[in-house]
């Protein structure tokens, strides 16, 4: 079955792409300018300490050999030692990524879910009202800084009509009974910011929505349907909807690592404790060992991402499996 | 009572070079049982005229007058769910160009044809497979392909399906735009002989549209030649064919190759086809006319029935 | 020269593209002559200690930030800056993205399969948190968030040039160039680029919106120069001093209708070039 070639194919382009990350990774920031010791620790040390921590870290050594040691570690599950938190970044990181994770897909079945409806009214009705406004809704969503909707949002609903709490996952004082309660008091948490990513990263993706239904509309076989006498909410969501399939599958899979920005910022803004914000925190401190780690994980996780979308979009494409 | 009385329609586009006057003041009459082949040069507005009957036009475009009368009911006049529900496919259907994509490939071409059948008629799902079944062994395919996809089919096969599907529910009249062009030649004429065995069991009317007169002569026993989004000369086809009146119809039979008849060469008609945004004033073909007088480039002429059913469009006929 | 006035026929008639070219005419302008619009100058010791974080008033029409600035004056000033960095930004990134893409598409073979695998290293890469990254190791100044901007939003860019060269490849005049003898040079220069320029053109025009974003999000994030205040730095210290929670509206709202405006109006000019230039949109 053509499936295991995809899925071999696919897996060992993910492996050397992430290969390349590491490389990347490593180089970026050792070429850098700075103090290669600062950056593994507190930038403020004396010169003796600093010797010491030189010829610990082999930071006097070769730079081939400090690479094979950095993949070494790497493959020991070692990410390097965050300053400020005085705790290895893969614990820090790994800590995060559900609060990352579940924000980043709620939103996302928004995103995908809006962008479908209004893309497929936009696109029947082309040209029309409603196909006007929800374009220019999402040329508008295109247009706005995501993080300043999240504020906009934050200032209005929790802070002046004090519907939603303004910080954080949960909250910490709060006792639970049950694990109910407590999955209410996240998704009371989790509103506002899903809603500002869900909404905020429509914009692409209702455009291109539109633009492959306005292909599919165009196509022989939907004259053929309207000749049938079939009614045209048949059409729109039996036959349309069928067609659509594959290539908003697409759509949807690929779209997923742009999303991935968008989480920093919003993380930022609502104080959400997932990876974004521990990278903003990284960023603030220079906690280099912190921002290397978080950037490589997060690097890793894309590549397997996209090979998991690959893999998908291989199962439902059957053209793919043969190629 | 003709089954199809088309009277005097217009059906313009707006397009950002202006507006396309396709169809310009047609009239058109078939009775039942006809087969009319109506004639012309790609882009003469054969197709508009089509969409417009089927009332499938697309946005851009505007039926600024006339009547289409089908079984006495205007169909411009009446509303989308009796047009949807009672007319398509029960009276009348389309078999459409380049069916190469006609059929959603997504979907097994049986259940296409099926969703059709139930659309307009209170049956059940089985009965109605089983009529798709019989309708594929009439066209002359074996019925257990129903449940195949469109890209299992070569295109004869395919063209089939699509004549199927248009004789699903019955209908008085079927219009066939161009539906053989795009196949091999042996294709062609099976499809050609299958088209005229189903007209005689079934007794369908039928308008055939193509540029090709091969194919008038096979199949219909009337013709209408247009130009320019007029009708220009309407006859029976042996009357066409052997007594054209009209300059651009004789230009036409002239070149058309007799394969008992002397070697010729070809002697085109001079000239291209002329923009229908602005198009010649007076008669549309003046400018290409050898013929042409005085009075063809100021008026249009009018329709004259020169013997009965026979009419033409043109100066030289007073 | 008449393509150019076709062109300019039928961009006239898209009324989104005459919004957005309007728009930012007007930003443009504002920026330009900020020196003499603003009502007050905006140096960090120039501010007015009597009316700091004060709402909007007759004397400070957008109130005042926590220097006691003028909020108008800040606005006008931060244009200049953030329309500078959007645009040199977007240099770069047409830059690398023609030099890869028509490179790519011209030689073809190996250079073609390396430069596109590079390419999609790079796509795989999320880019704000490259760019984070970038802008926290090389340092928070002016010229770097330039550089860091550009070079990596030119993946789009390379791809879409390289699609175009591709198909210009297979036109004749190509052939009857070369079969004439003239170097690969010689036949990019002439013959590809004045060919795949609009395309170019319509690309930077697209950039320029994401471009601006970029800088807003990364100076939000602190990594921006203070030395130069963009709307995104006055959005960063608007946070900062707690704007969310003490409801300083008049110091978060109007850096980000500016931002939204000015991208928006980018965005409104390439959706009415896309229209022009793509053909497939064209023919439906």
């Amino acid at each position: 079955m053509g499936m295991g070639r995809v899925v071999a194919k696919r897996g060992v382009y993910a492996i050397m792409l992430i290969f390349i990350m590491t490389i990347i990774n490593f180089f970026l920031f050792r070429i850098m300018p700075g103090d290669p010791v600062a950056m593994m620790v507190s930038p403020s040390i004396t010169a003796e300490v600093r010797q010491i921590l030189l010829t610990k870290f082999g930071l006097d050594k070769p730079m081939h050999i400090q690479f094979i040691k950095y993949i070494q570690q790497l493959l020991q599950g070692n990410f390097g030692l965050s300053f400020t938190y005085q705790r290895p970044v893969i614990n820090l990181v790994l800590e995060r990524v559900p609060n990352t994770v579940l924000l980043l897909l709620s939103s996302y079945v928004i995103t995908v879910i809006l962008s479908i409806i209004l893309g497929l009214i936009a696109a029947w009705r082309r040209g029309g009202k409603l196909d006007i406004s929800f374009t220019i809704f999402g040329l508008w969503m295109h247009s706005m800084p995501i993080f300043w909707l999240g504020g906009l949002l934050l200032l209005f609903f929790s802070v002046r009509l004090g519907l939603f709490p303004v910080i954080g996952v949960s909250t910490p004082w709060l006792k639970h009974e049950n694990i109910f309660s407590y999955m209410a008091d996240v998704a009371h948490h989790l509103f506002i910011p899903m809603m500002t990513l869900g909404i905020g990263n429509i914009g692409g993706m209702f455009l291109i929505t539109r633009n492959s239904l306005l292909d599919i509309f165009s196509e022989d076989y939907i004259m053929t349907a309207k000749a049938l006498g079939l009614s045209n909410r048949t059409i729109l969501f039996h036959n349309v909807l069928r067609n659509a399939m594959l290539p908003l599958s697409t759509i949807i899979l690929m779209r997923l690592g742009f999303i991935i920005g968008g989480a920093v910022t919003t993380e930022t803004v609502f104080t959400w404790p997932g990876v974004g914000l521990l990278i903003y925190n990284a960023v603030m401190q220079e906690d280099y060992p912190l921002l290397q780690g978080a950037f490589l994980i997060i690097t890793i996780s894309a590549v397997l991402a996209n090979f998991l979308a690959e893999v998908i979009y291989g199962y439902l494409d059957p053209r793919v499996r043969y190629e | 009572m003709p089954l199809l009385d088309i009277q005097n329609l217009r059906t313009y586009f707006s397009t950002r070079g202006g507006t396309v006057k396709a169809v310009d003041d047609v009239s058109l009459q078939i009775e039942r049982g006809d087969a009319l082949g109506l004639a012309g040069e790609s882009g003469c507005g054969k197709t508009t005229t089509a969409l417009t009957i089927m009332n499938l036009l697309p946005s851009n475009a505007e039926v600024l007058s006339g009547k289409v009368f089908l079984n006495d009911v205007d169909l411009l006049t009446i509303d989308e769910e009796t047009l949807r529900k009672e007319v398509r496919m029960k009276q009348l259907s389309m078999v459409f160009q380049g069916a190469m994509n006609a059929l959603n490939p997504v979907f097994r071409v049986g259940d296409q044809i099926r969703q059709g059948i139930l659309t307009h008629e209170d049956i059940t799902k089985e009965a109605a497979w089983e009529r798709v079944r019989e309708l594929f062994s009439l066209v002359g395919i074996n019925p257990d392909r129903a449940r195949e996809y469109p890209h299992e089919f070569s295109g004869g096969m395919k063209q089939r399906v699509i004549i199927a599907m248009a004789l699903s529910c019955n209908p008085d009249l079927i219009i066939a735009d161009e539906p053989v062009t795009a196949l091999d030649v042996i294709i062609q004429a099976q499809i050609l002989e299958l088209m005229r065995d189903l007209r005689e069991k079934l007794g369908l009317s039928m308008i055939m549209i193509t540029h090709d007169l091969s194919v008038i002569a096979d199949t219909c026993n009337k013709t209408a030649i247009m130009y320019a989004g007029k009708i220009v000369e309407r006859a029976s086809s042996i009357t066409i064919f052997k007594k054209p009146k009209h300059p651009y119809t004789q230009g036409l039979i002239a070149n058309f190759p007799s394969v008992s008849g002397e070697l010729k060469g070809f002697e085109p008609i001079s000239g291209s086809p002329p923009n229908l945004i602005s198009p010649p004033n007076g008669c549309r073909f003046h400018p290409r006319c050898p013929y042409a007088m005085g009075v063809c480039s100021k008026e249009e002429p009018e329709t004259v029935e020169l013997e009965r059913g026979h009419f033409v469009s043109c100066h030289l006929m007073k | 020269m008449r393509s150019i006035r076709k062109f300019g026929e039928q961009y006239k008639e898209s009324k989104l593209g005459l919004l957005g070219l309007s728009i930012f005419l007007l930003f443009v302008f504002a920026s330009a002559f900020a020196g003499v619009l603003a009502p007050y100058p905006i140096g960090p010791t120039q501010g007015d200690r009597n009316y700091i974080l004060k709402p909007p008033s007759s004397k400070y029409l957008l109130g005042t930030d926590e220097l006691g600035r003028d909020m108008l004056s800040m606005i006008l000033y931060g244009g200049k800056v953030s329309l500078t960095i959007g645009i040199l930004a977007t240099l770069i990134t047409a830059i690398i993205g023609t030099l890869v893409g028509v490179t790519a598409g011209y030689f073809g073979g190996k250079t073609e399969e390396i430069l596109m695998r590079f390419t999609d290293v790079f796509l795989v890469i999320p880019g704000l948190p490259l760019m984070i990254v970038l802008a926290s190791l090389l340092g928070a100044t002016f010229w770097n968030m330039i550089l860091v901007i550009g070079i990596q939003g030119w993946t789009g860019t390379a791809r879409v040039l390289r699609a175009q060269v591709l198909s210009l490849k297979e036109k004749l005049f190509i052939e009857s160039a070369r079969s004439i003898g003239a170097s690969d040079t010689r036949i990019i220069i002439k013959h590809i680029i004045p060919n795949v320029l609009p395309l170019i053109v319509a690309q930077m025009v697209l950039r320029i919106g994401s471009s601006i974003l970029s800088a807003s999000s990364l100076s939000f994030l602190g990594l921006g120069d203070p030395t130069h205040m963009s709307w995104g730095m006055t959005l960063h210290y608007a946070f900062s001093v707690g704007s969310l929670f003490s409801n300083f509206y008049w110091y978060l709202i109007p850096p980000g209708v500016c931002i939204t405006l000015v991208v928006l109006s980018f965005t409104f000019i390439g959706y009415a070039l896309d229209q022009i230039v793509n053909p497939r949109i064209r023919e439906r």
